[in-house]
């Protein structure tokens, strides 16, 4: 067998990935380099030969952008993370809430002009759902009971092992767009999104023309083209110098020079990406509790949004997902206590303790932030010392190495963030935190059928977790955008949201 | 004149020098594969936290290991590798799982017409610039191009590309900022592409190839042989066509062969800054994904064409200099 897996680099934390997956073979047709004046082209950091239009395994955002084109999922998020209809015209679940029907819009087709059915919405959960298919959202799917759910026409019934009001987030989560059942070839693929397939190499452009038959009205820009561009200096110069109509992800300076310039425009995103630092409680010295608390008041986050991210960001409050639905209301702000954090060191013994902070380039700002804090944290009586990864490695090498690290994570619902990362037995719970009443309350939470009572549920298992979850959330940085003037319908909405990266919306004037 | 022989004496001794010189190629070869594989070994992390990354679970990343063969002692996969190399396989991708010579050819192309045209350009150049200033030593024209080359020099690379970009493409619009999109020699169809970064590649080697040219018809152009053909009346064109540059061919043969291994193996930065999926974008992108077999061809690669490459010039260099064979 072929030792083969492909890359995983999205912000998120969602779902269990497994190894194993194939490659969509390579297609050839070129477009002969002309452009239309109705075609987009947008630049995205690529992922090399190892692409593939599988919407299921989907890591990078230009992967999620694409299938956004070419698929439509069953639900999907907006700003907050709530979810919203797509290919679902209604979705509810019965009294217990383990058993939950879906009908599906009568007027979605696939781009072959077939209905999409039930059958085909079960087929791809399915699919994400097995292990051997490595999908993003696997985990999401994985208390599903395939045996016992059902499809018929429009109805889809799907049946879990449990009980889970949270369940919708799943349906509208990266990763689970709909192809045609039994769907093996993803080389020309079918979907049922907003554009149709034209061409693609792995690593190469992508192109997409409109689908003027789709149920939510077909976009007005005839085509759409990917065009790879990794090194962001690139991407900057080629909207600067106008090769390209959009380029996704800039950072703040490039942002600010693209604001400054006549005919272009940026979009920024506010609260997009959860900048923190974790520490490893089940090990020494975090597990101390005072030296996690001193660590928590000893941070001057405001000093690090200004220095680190420049001014372009949130300052943290040590919870995931400010902003969005089931965020708790108005947590009281953490401030700087030198004295307190000083006292907390010295009753702990561990005065003038050298702590190892682990961090990389895989986020611009952390080598600044790393410095900053180690500055802060001299005052508390703590030496915390840079230890710089590779960045490609970093999140896998932090999994089980060093006590204090950098980590980000991009928007997500906060429901899918809690059981990913703060349940005791969540796969992605870097920190060790373990606590039996956190997990009762979230399963409580998940397992009550009224709206109101589940939020406050959910609210009041994140503020114990705030204290002492060893997740500290010193901010959220802005997700910029830069696009020409000439775009017009595009709205700064956070990753991972309905109207991120949305091309069908669009109007080149 | 010389007698036979001489003639058969000479004909070993290059024979010997090609001989001993092809040997020592191959035990850096075999040097260079093992340094690497090392070197590879020594990083921290491996492909299977570049590409399962925090999601991955620790039985995920158990499995992925042993599917990968990552957990088998560094010496066994190494000693796999050596005689899977003695097939010509140089295995497959741990990331993409697709052979590391469709890999490595999928970007040599882009690679390749870069150092092509960036050669076609250079070597001209430098040979005019190079006779311009090295027969008029000390002219006006020798002290500026002499002053610029060594400014041009002391620009980094990237630096000047971001420089000419800011000018010719954002500024003026005159050409493309990048090759974003255009995939191994597709970057033939849409030439323009090409001048920014060629421009840039030809400015850092033009001065060292220029400078080696001009130093050399310099020293030919002052030495005896030169006057006493001047003094026998000899046009100028013959001269330098027939004695200057024969003579000052042999040291800049061997700054070509630099040039023309820091083009295949060198151009990151420029691949980077004008987003040319090329073969340093490759191997950079594989050192960081702890891609080893990708790590391991790439490197043989560099270290075959580096090795081919400097042995030719040694040979030319050596046939062109006949004296230095006959001592020894």
């Amino acid at each position: 067998m072929t030792p083969s897996f492909a890359r995983r680099r999205l912000l998120t934390g969602a779902g269990a990935l497994a190894a194993g997956t194939l490659l969509a073979g390579c297609s050839s047709g070129g477009d002969g380099g002309s452009s239309g004046s109705r075609r987009l082209r947008a630049a995205f950091s690529a992922g090399g030969s190892q692409e593939t239009l599988d919407p299921h395994i989907a890591p990078l955002f230009v992967d999620q952008a694409r299938s956004k084109a070419l698929y439509d999922s069953v639900l999907t998020y907006k700003d907050d993370m709530s979810v919203q209809a797509r290919l679902a015209e209604r979705w509810e679940s019965d009294r217990s809430g383990s058993r939950w029907t879906i009908r599906l819009r009568s007027d979605a087709r696939f781009h072959d002009g077939s209905p999409v059915t039930a059958a085909d919405v079960l087929w791809n959960y399915r699919r994400i759902a097995d292990p051997a298919t490595g999908a993003a959202a696997q985990q999401l799917f994985s208390g599903v009971d395939f045996e016992a759910s059902t499809a018929k026409g429009r109805d889809l019934t799907l049946v879990l092992q449990g009980p889970d009001f949270e369940f919708p987030a799943a349906l509208g989560a990266p990763g689970t767009e709909i192809v045609p059942k039994d769907t093996k070839d993803f080389a020309k693929p079918v979907g049922s999104g907003p554009f149709r397939y034209g061409s693609f190499t792995p690593g190469g452009k992508a192109l997409f023309t409109a689908w003027a038959d789709h149920w939510d009205g077909g976009p007005s820009i005839e085509e759409l083209e990917f065009v790879p561009v990794n090194d962001e200096r690139a991407r900057l110069n080629a909207l600067l110098s106008g090769q390209v109509d959009y380029a996704h992800d800039l950072t703040a300076a490039s942002a600010s020079r693209v604001g400054d310039r006549d005919g272009l425009a940026v979009l920024r995103s506010r609260l997009s990406t959860m900048q923190a630092v974790l520490l490893r409680l089940s090990r020494a010295p975090f597990d101390d509790a005072r030296l996690v608390q001193a660590f928590t008041l000893g941070l001057d986050r405001d000093r690090l949004v200004e220095v680190a991210l420049s001014g372009h960001g949130t300052v943290g409050n040590d919870l995931f997902g400010m902003g969005l639905r089931a965020y708790p209301d108005d947590p009281p702000p953490r401030e700087r206590d030198v004295d307190r954090a000083r006292a907390l060191v010295k009753a702990a013994g561990a005065e003038g303790l050298t702590v190892a902070l682990e961090t990389s380039d895989a986020d611009p700002t952390w080598r600044n932030a790393s410095a900053l804090i180690a500055d802060q944290l001299k005052d508390i009586g703590l030496k915390v010392t840079p230890h710089v990864r590779s960045a490609a490695t970093y999140f896998g090498e932090v999994k089980d190495k060093g006590v204090a690290f950098h980590s980000r994570t991009a928007t997500l619902p906060v429901v899918t963030h809690l059981r990913s990362r703060l349940r005791s037995d969540a796969a992605n719970n870097l920190m060790g935190y373990e606590d039996a009443t956190f997990d009762r309350l979230l399963a409580q939470a998940t397992a009550t059928r009224d709206e109101k009572t589940r939020l406050e549920l959910l609210d009041r298992a994140q503020r114990r977790a705030r204290d002492r979850d060893g997740q500290l959330v010193w901010a959220f940085s802005d997700w910029n955008i830069g696009h020409s003037d000439a775009v017009t319908g595009l709205r700064a909405a956070p990753p991972n949201s309905c109207d991120w990266a949305r091309f069908d919306r669009v109007k080149l004037g | 004149m010389r007698s036979p022989r001489g003639h058969r004496r000479r004909l070993s001794g290059t024979a010997r020098y090609t001989l001993i010189r092809t040997a020592t190629a191959m035990l850096q070869a075999a040097f260079v594969l093992v340094a690497v594989f090392v070197l590879t070994s020594l990083l921290p992390g491996d492909s299977v936290d570049a590409v399962l990354g925090e999601q991955g679970t620790s039985e995920q990343q158990r499995l992925a290991r042993a599917e990968l063969g990552l957990d088998e002692p560094a010496w066994t996969r190494f000693v796999h590798w050596v005689s899977d190399l003695g097939h010509a396989d140089l295995g497959h991708s741990l990331v993409t799982g697709l052979p590391v010579t469709d890999e490595i050819g999928s970007r040599f192309a882009a690679t390749a017409v870069l150092a092509g045209a960036a050669l076609a350009v250079l070597v001209p150049l430098a040979l005019a610039l190079g006779l311009l200033t090295g027969l008029r030593e000390g002219s006006l024209a020798d002290r500026v191009l002499n002053a610029s080359t060594l400014a041009l020099h002391a620009v980094p690379e990237f630096v000047l590309g971001l420089l000419l970009t800011a000018w010719l493409s954002v500024g003026l619009g005159l050409l493309p900022a990048t090759a974003a999109g255009l995939r191994g020699s597709e970057i033939l169809t849409e030439p323009a592409v090409l001048i920014l970064p060629v421009g840039v590649l030809v400015a850092r080697q033009l001065c060292d190839l220029a400078r080696q040219i001009r130093i050399g018809v310099a020293a030919q152009t002052g030495g005896p042989v030169v006057r006493h053909l001047r003094l026998l009346g000899l046009p100028e064109r013959t001269i330098v066509l027939r004695h200057v540059l024969p003579g000052c061919l042999a040291p800049s043969v061997q700054q070509l062969a630099r040039c023309v291994d820091g083009l295949l193996g060198g151009t990151v930065v420029i691949e980077s800054l004008f987003a040319v999926g090329g073969l340093g974008t490759g191997f950079v992108e594989s050192v960081q994904d702890r891609d080893i077999p990708a790590v391991q061809g790439y490197a043989l690669l560099f270290a075959a064409t580096a090795l081919t490459v400097n042995l030719l010039a040694d040979l030319t260099a050596a046939r062109l200099t006949p004296q230095r064979e006959e001592r020894a």
